[in-house]
């Protein structure tokens, strides 16, 4: 650790180019540090930083960062952690995922808060990081592997002290939506897998080799038994015991469960695909990310071997494409594993082929809702890019542009991110949080999910409650994304930007309380639009598909549920308003979208 | 301007209860703040509530509008009078009822105001009054009528002709009998005997109206609400959210919440509840 370093950090970046493994520190300052805090936050200071603008996002010279947080490495609950960022292959925007476990503890005691990636390399590689410094290696004869089994064999060659994070197939193949892994957990949104598979770079391998120190080790200790406990009470319940699928037939019960393409808010197959009843019909394994109390995550068997369970694989994979056999949205889920594709983004392209195909806008005759065995087939092609493949691997937005018009009007993503699991016209705190989010659509960067469910706002009237709830629980988003902590222990704090200064004052010695930490979440969202403005984007990307806004739904109550185009414009201008954004959503005080890497989000930030 | 909009009636001397019927208690809650949480589920807009000079209500949902009624005695017109005008600022129609209607279900409601046509936009061609015939009489305070009729209403009013009946001589009435109330599905499973249209007007009303069994409902619990075997849909007695919960051993705490027929999610214990209901109890914490 340099000397000048707060507590929890390292106070440096390490930026290797992988054409020759070549590389250079870069100092982070203590302000910036401060300022952006780690993960997601410190991703987009760097992508600021350190992103040509306007470059292919799978050109050798787009950066991709590991970002790891004050957090990590200490004995506080669900901080082990790492953000992977870079501009998407999907969008064409910020993107920046988040992932688990050893490789957030040992790639950050490599002594770096960050290690940054550009260029390309010769052949198949894999970038090694420790305390010899970087250097590549021969990655060919994991090239065509799935991550699980590249992190296998690496750490078989290199010693089972290395952590590995590495793309599968779909990744070498660039498709638009491939993850990165590590332990079976995925940096999953935005295509970073196809980034680094463009830099044919295999893996990254990491290695710790230092300590990092906090600046109150005793009050980080009772602070950390303090949260561990607090973790095992009833706001995590729904994690330990079922996990997240636990959300599918409640939110089937309230007409928020997407099926068919959004087509349909409820799924007449659900019941089979609910947590309660595979957890009777399977064996169930429970596990846990590394330093954390919570767990989570719920393995079950399938006939792919044991599958990581998630409320959004199965949604994808099973309700959105009309397919309720268990087997086969589970093996579909093991093999996006294993190919290396986020599932949401694989099963919302999906979903849209197969309703162009019904309605005879694609020539695949094999398509169709329902059938798991076209899923399977569809995700297949998809990893190799063969047949319909190559066209879906594109993700929906530019497959449907290259389809014809009637297939764009069908195509469900906003900023090119398809859709998560969640019904906007009947979440209408929801449908603006995708609407206007950085990464494009979705729940985690927003989390205005949790007003919709809450009880405490009409979430088929969308107004100025939900206005605010969306802004505060991305605000909210911003910084657990850079702390990092897991989202899952937000319902254990009671006044969370408070506890949470708390929390970073004990790591870095800072004298940060909760007022700091909230411009610091503002601070943390408006760089991020600044770099996607600066790359392109305009007023037209904070939207939502046409099918959200011109199709009312019915409710099982009779009452139908709709979310107009006049709603939503309402909403999103008081957004824009509240954020101290112009009307036509840039920052007031920032730049021309052609200004100069950096400018903006200086100016952005002031 | 949104279509609909409810109005509940609340004056009236309440002379043979001997007591004000709107506090009367109902499960729990009061007989007035059930019919405007019915009349609230129901149509797409606010509820208001037209009182009396100085006439004390029980507490309310805050959604509910109270409106002040000027004039006393005068008969239902002049509550209706009062509440057309301000509802034709937010609605093109009313559903208008008394406040006495303890078994009022949510389906009647829909079944009188669906004759107005569009939820959304109310056919101008269409009726000014939609009256339905139920147990062999008119019921006008368990009717919907256009807003835009407070004019005529006033009128009558100020000319002394004080019964809905010089109203209906005056404007479009559509009539609907039991048999085309009962036409409609939902209605004919919750409320099969049109017992919407009972009000209680005397004590011996309002203790055999409360000896009745509450409203059949079924319940769900989803998520970790569902453990220990307590998974699947059961049928429960249960006049509000409150007894629904209570009747499955939940109470209604941060951590839960509920959606009547998978519509508005909430945890208000009062929320009436009428039979043919399915309430789903779900976490708090959902999502993620």
């Amino acid at each position: 650790m340099t000397a000048a370093a707060p507590g929890g950090y390292f106070g440096r970046a390490l930026v290797v180019d992988v054409t020759d493994g070549s590389s250079r520190t870069l100092p982070l300052p203590e302000q910036v540090l401060r300022d952006f805090l780690g993960g997601a936050g410190l991703g987009v200071w760097l992508m600021n930083e350190l992103a040509p603008v306007g470059g292919d996002p799978l050109d050798p010279a787009a950066p991709l960062a590991f970002v790891f947080s004050p957090l990590v490495g200490t004995p506080l609950t669900t901080s082990a952690k790492f953000a992977v960022v870079a501009k998407s292959p999907l969008t064409g925007l910020l993107t920046d995922a988040l992932a688990s476990s050893h490789f957030a503890i040992a790639g950050k005691l490599t002594g770096h808060d960050a290690i940054v990636l550009h260029g390309r390399a010769a052949s198949p590689s894999a970038l090694l990081v420790d305390g010899d410094g970087p250097r590549l290696v021969d990655a060919t004869p994991e090239w065509g592997s799935s991550a699980a089994d590249t992190e296998a064999s690496l750490r078989g060659r290199l010693g089972g002290g290395w952590r590995v994070a590495a793309i599968g197939p779909a990744g070498e193949r660039l498709v638009r939506y491939a993850t990165v892994s590590h332990d079976g957990r995925h940096a999953g949104r935005g295509g970073l897998g196809a980034v680094l598979g463009a830099k044919n770079i295999k893996a990254v391998a990491v290695h710790a080799h230092t300590k990092v120190a906090s600046a109150d080790p005793a009050g980080v200790l009772a602070a950390a038994k303090d949260l561990r406990a607090r973790s095992f009470g009833p706001a995590t319940r729904k994690y330990r015991e079922l996990g997240t699928l636990a959300n599918l037939l409640a939110f089937n019960a309230i007409s928020t469960l997407p099926t068919r393409n959004f087509q349909a808010a409820t799924f007449e197959g659900a019941q089979a695909l609910a947590a309660e009843d595979l957890a009777e019909m399977r064996s169930v394994t429970k596990n846990s990310c590394a330093s954390c109390s919570i767990g989570c995550e719920h393995i079950y068997a399938s006939r792919r071997g044991g599958v990581r369970v998630e409320y959004e694989n199965v949604f994808a994979l099973g309700p959105l494409c009309g397919v309720s056999d268990p087997d086969d949205v589970l093996a579909a889920s093991a093999l996006c594993d294993e190919l290396g594709l986020d599932t949401i983004s694989a099963g919302g392209t999906i979903a849209w082929a197969m309703e162009c195909a019904e309605r005879g806008l694609l020539d695949a005759p094999w398509l169709r809702f329902g059938d798991g065995a076209a899923l399977s087939r569809a995700l297949a092609e998809i990893g190799s890019r063969t047949g319909l493949g190559d066209l879906l691997a594109e993700g929906s937005r530019r497959a449907a542009a290259r389809t014809g018009p009637a297939a764009e009007r069908l195509a469900l993503h906003v900023k090119g991110m398809e859709l998560p699991g969640y019904e906007p016209r009947t979440m209408h705190a929801t449908a603006l949080g995708f609407a206007v989010n950085a990464r494009g659509a979705d729940h985690n960067r927003s989390g205005a999910y949790e007003a919709d469910l809450s009880g405490e706002l009409d979430r088929t009237d969308g107004g100025h409650a939900h206005v605010l709830a969306a802004v505060r629980t991305e605000d909210r988003a911003a910084v657990m994304d850079s702390m990092i902590l897991c989202k899952f222990l937000r319902g254990v704090f009671t006044d969370p930007f408070e506890e949470w200064a708390s929390l970073l004052s004990l790591v870095t010695g800072w004298d940060v309380d909760g007022a700091e930490l909230a411009e610091t979440a503002r601070r943390i969202v408006m760089a991020k639009r600044a770099f996607n403005l600066r790359e392109g984007w305009t007023p037209e990307d904070d939207w939502l598909p046409s099918r959200l806004l011109d199709t009312p739904l019915e409710l099982g109550s009779g009452r139908s549920a709709s979310l107009t185009a006049e709603r939503l414009r309402a909403m999103i201008d008081e957004y824009y308003e509240v954020r101290g954004l112009d009307r036509h959503g840039r920052p007031r005080v920032g730049p021309a979208p052609a200004e100069p890497v950096g400018a903006g989000l200086k100016e952005a930030s002031a | 301007m949104g279509a609909e909009a409810g109005l509940v009636l609340a004056g009236g001397r309440s002379s043979r209860m001997g007591t004000a019927k709107a506090g009367l208690e109902w499960h729990g809650s009061t007989l007035l703040r059930r019919v405007t949480l019915v009349v609230g589920r129901a149509v797409g807009g606010p509820v208001a509530v037209v009182r009396a000079p100085g006439q004390e209500l029980p507490d309310l949902d805050p959604s509910v509008i109270v409106l002040d009624d000027p004039a006393e005695g005068l008969g239902p017109l002049q509550g209706l009078a009062v509440g057309l005008r301000s509802a034709s600022e937010w609605a093109e129609t009313a559903f208008v009822c008394s406040t006495d209607l303890p078994f009022l279900h949510v389906a009647f409601v829909r079944a009188v105001m669906a004759r107005f046509g569009n939820q959304d936009s109310a056919d101008a061609d269409g009726p000014d009054v939609v009256l339905p015939v139920v147990h062999g009489f008119q019921q006008p305070m368990a009717a919907g009528y256009r807003t835009d009729l407070y004019p005529r209403v006033e009128r009558l009013v100020a000319e002394g002709r004080l019964r809905p009946a010089f109203l209906f001589d005056e404007v479009r009435v559509a009539r609907i009998q039991e048999a085309d109330l009962l036409a409609d599905p939902t209605l004919a499973g919750g409320d099969p005997g049109l017992d919407s249209v009972l009000n209680v007007n005397a004590p011996q009303d309002y203790q055999d109206a409360r000896a009745r069994p509450a409203p059949d409902i079924v319940v769900e619990r989803f998520g970790v609400l569902a453990s220990g075997g307590e998974r699947g849909p059961r049928r429960v007695r249960a006049a509000t959210l409150a007894e629904a919960a209570r009747a499955v051993g939940l109470a209604l705490d941060r951590h839960v919440v509920a959606a009547v027929n998978g519509d508005q999610i909430g945890r208000d214990g009062h929320l009436p509840l009428v039979s043919g209901d399915t309430v789903s109890f779900i976490s708090a914490d959902a999502g993620g």
